[in-house]
């Protein structure tokens, strides 16, 4: 077993790498960036360490810098979370020349799923169905328009290293191709210092359905069923559950089947991900590998009571999965909603600045990963993910309830969240339905702000507000007037019995 | 006692008193009776007219947020009319309306350049803040009166990145 883990990460991810850790007596080795230094991870950890200044390149980008605090601290191993390093083969082959147990897949198999047109042409040799797009990705911008015109408009620019939606960009028409490739390649290499970008067929409303994978350094690979995140906001998931309401058994049965062979010929080992696009016939296309652990993995494993992280830190140490394919079964349903620090009534934008008071949700079925508090400050610097309600219940019905009584009791003050917009998708009759395709929200929830109305509780909030100010008023006059003694300052000299 | 609060720049006005152990409020010409017990700093219960309602709570740069029942609130108490009326006067010296980002973040992209007439909607500024890019659109037809910021600039929230003279000029009061 492993001896030390270090976590290149931060924030819930990071709190929940650092959990398993505890769970199983392993201890947890934190890094930080200056602006972090009050964070929960820091916190929790065993052992912490600033690696640099807030910019992810300066801190958790900072290979050097990472395998320098990892001797330093004596660990054998690194978990990189999501985000930041994790899918970057160039740390994971530095690990592996460093002697540093990397826990996620070895880094060939990594750089082979994470160059999306080179797993593309892979996939296509082992008959894997993917969608027509192009075969290789470009940096500049001419080039482009043939491709587009050959594969029909509408048309999807994607990044080559990309992944969580950043470099992606619906492009309709001729005339929006160069603006939309332009932005595209802006915000790829910012968000993954390569340009790159290739076209595929633009699918129209289909759901976003993936396979969970374990495989474990002897060749024994199961799949955990599937996760259906068809309800995106720029391109980003921010609900997801499973069972997919979509999939019958036979379909899931075929499905994880091809999700198992993708693993397999890309020499995939430890926890990943396999992405389909479900068309309207229910026709599946693989999308890519997501080489981590995923924001969403929770949902898996309240369904299938696998903990996800312990595995991948088994399967990183030697071992063999302790489970086959027949042993793992789907119990109830579960739900999962992103809490982000942004703003749904501007347009998803970011929002920034001091939780003023933080309440955590709780109930049967109900769970939190969470990585801020009452008083954190939410850094501009990194990915604007706060926390994830997760509701398991025995039916989705179960499950939908569940979260609709933790969203309503979760509260975060003093910045913007999207806890009210995720209480009316759960409430939508659309997604009652189980009517979920990645259009959800521009069908269903754009004229939100609109229709949501006046709200229901405006009075209460008047007189709320009214009632704090006189309270607030009376107490300054109290305690300007009566300089109570304080019993505290009378007692006189404390003395430790014995002495 | 009169206050009053403003909500999306809304004013609501209410009457308040307290007696018997009470708070006595009047709301659009509907009255209250409230039971009113603080449980922390952050969190009071109120009972009105028995209907259980709990208020967390916190205020910060004169706002008071509140949230009740899954429903946020972002309250402001009213200022009193002659404070409001030399805000309307200085206010409308600034006749252009400035273009900023709600966030601190970097200046990718400025796409118009001083001089420049643009239209309403129109895209002006993409500023990267969390890894996203965010494009700042014009709220109004107008001409570009003077651009701050380059790119590759930090900004913070509300700092000036453009300025917009309306094409319209305003009528002189």
């Amino acid at each position: 077993m492993l001896k030390k883990i270090l976590i290149a990460n931060r924030g819930e991810i990071a709190v929940r790498i650092i959990n398993a850790c505890k769970e199983m007596s392993i201890p947890s080795v934190a890094v930080f960036s200056t602006v972090d230094r009050p964070a929960l991870h820091v916190q929790m950890a065993d052992e912490a360490y600033c690696i640099g200044n807030p910019p992810p390149l300066e801190s958790y980008l900072n290979i050097d810098r990472i395998i320098q605090v990892t001797k330093e601290s004596g660990s054998d191993a690194i978990h990189p979370g999501y985000g930041f390093l994790a899918e970057n083969p160039v740390f994971c082959a530095r690990c592996e020349k460093e002697g540093i147990v990397f826990i996620g897949p070895n880094s060939k198999a990594m750089k082979l799923v994470g160059d999306k047109v080179a797993s593309r042409q892979t996939m296509t040799q082992a008959k894997i169905p993917i969608i027509p797009g192009m075969m290789s990705s470009g940096k500049e911008v001419k080039g482009f328009k043939e491709a587009a015109e050959k594969i029909g408009y509408p048309v999807m620019i994607k990044a080559s290293a990309g992944g969580g939606g950043k470099g992606m960009r619906i492009i309709h028409s001729p005339d929006e191709l160069d603006k939309g490739l332009e932005a595209g390649m802006r915000e790829a290499k910012s968000a993954f210092g390569d340009e790159s970008v290739y076209l595929e067929r633009y699918i129209e409303n289909p759901r976003h359905v993936e396979f969970q994978v374990l495989a474990d350094n002897c060749g024994n690979v199961v799949h955990l069923c599937e996760r259906e995140c068809s309800i995106q906001r720029r391109h980003q998931k921010i609900v997801e559950e499973t069972p997919s309401c979509a999939l019958d058994e036979k379909l899931r049965e075929k499905m994880g089947e091809v999700a198992k062979q993708v693993i397999k010929v890309s020499g995939y080992n430890n926890a990943g991900t396999v992405e389909f696009l479900l068309d309207q016939n229910m026709n599946f296309y693989f999308l890519e590998v997501n080489a981590r652990l995923q924001v969403e993995h929770p949902i898996t494993e309240l369904v299938t009571g696998i903990d996800l992280v312990k595995q991948q830190i088994r399967i990183a140490s030697g071992e063999k999965l302790s489970f086959t394919q027949e042993q793992i079964k789907q119990r109830g349903h579960a739900i999962e909603c992103r809490i982000y620090a942004e703003d749904p009534e501007n347009n998803f934008f970011p929002s920034s600045g001091k939780i003023l008071f933080m309440k955590e949700p709780q109930g049967p079925g109900i769970r939190h990963d969470c990585g801020i508090y009452s008083g954190f400050d939410v850094s501009v610097y990194y990915d604007p993910i706060l926390s994830k309600v997760v509701a398991w219940g025995e039916t989705r019905e179960d499950a939908r309830k569940r979260m609709i009584q933790a969203l309503s009791n979760y509260i975060i003050l003093g910045i913007k969240t999207p806890i009210e917009f995720l209480g009316s998708i759960m409430n939508h009759p659309e997604f009652i339905a189980g009517n979920t395709q990645t259009n959800f929200i521009d069908m269903n929830m754009s004229d939100w702000k609109e229709n949501k109305g006046e709200k229901r509780y405006i009075h209460e909030a008047i007189m709320a507000a009214g009632i704090s100010s006189q309270n607030k008023s009376k107490s300054r006059r109290t305690t300007a007037k009566e300089d109570m003694p304080n019993p505290w300052l009378t007692v006189g000299k404390w003395s430790l019995s014995g002495s | 006692m009169e206050q009053e609060f403003t909500i999306d720049d809304k004013v609501y006005k209410l009457g308040i008193e307290h007696k018997d152990g009470r708070y006595h409020i009047n709301i659009d010409s509907r009255n209250y009776i409230i039971d009113y017990t603080s449980i922390s700093d952050n969190c009071f219960s109120l009972l009105i007219d028995n209907k259980a309602i709990t208020v967390y709570h916190s205020e910060a740069n004169g706002k008071k947020y509140l949230s009740i029942e899954g429903e946020q609130f972002c309250i402001q108490e009213a200022k009193t009319e002659s404070i409001r009326a030399g805000e309307a006067d200085s206010a409308a010296l600034h006749e252009a309306p400035t273009i900023c980002s709600p966030m601190p973040g970097k200046v990718v992209k400025i796409s118009v350049k001083e001089g420049d007439e643009v239209e309403k909607g129109q895209g002006l500024v993409i500023v990267e803040a969390m890894k996203m890019e965010n494009e700042i659109k014009s709220p109004i037809k107008g001409r570009v009166e003077k651009v701050n910021f380059k790119a590759g600039d930090l900004v913070d929230a509300r700092q000036a990145i453009i300025e917009i003279k309306p094409e319209t000029k305003t009528v002189a009061k």
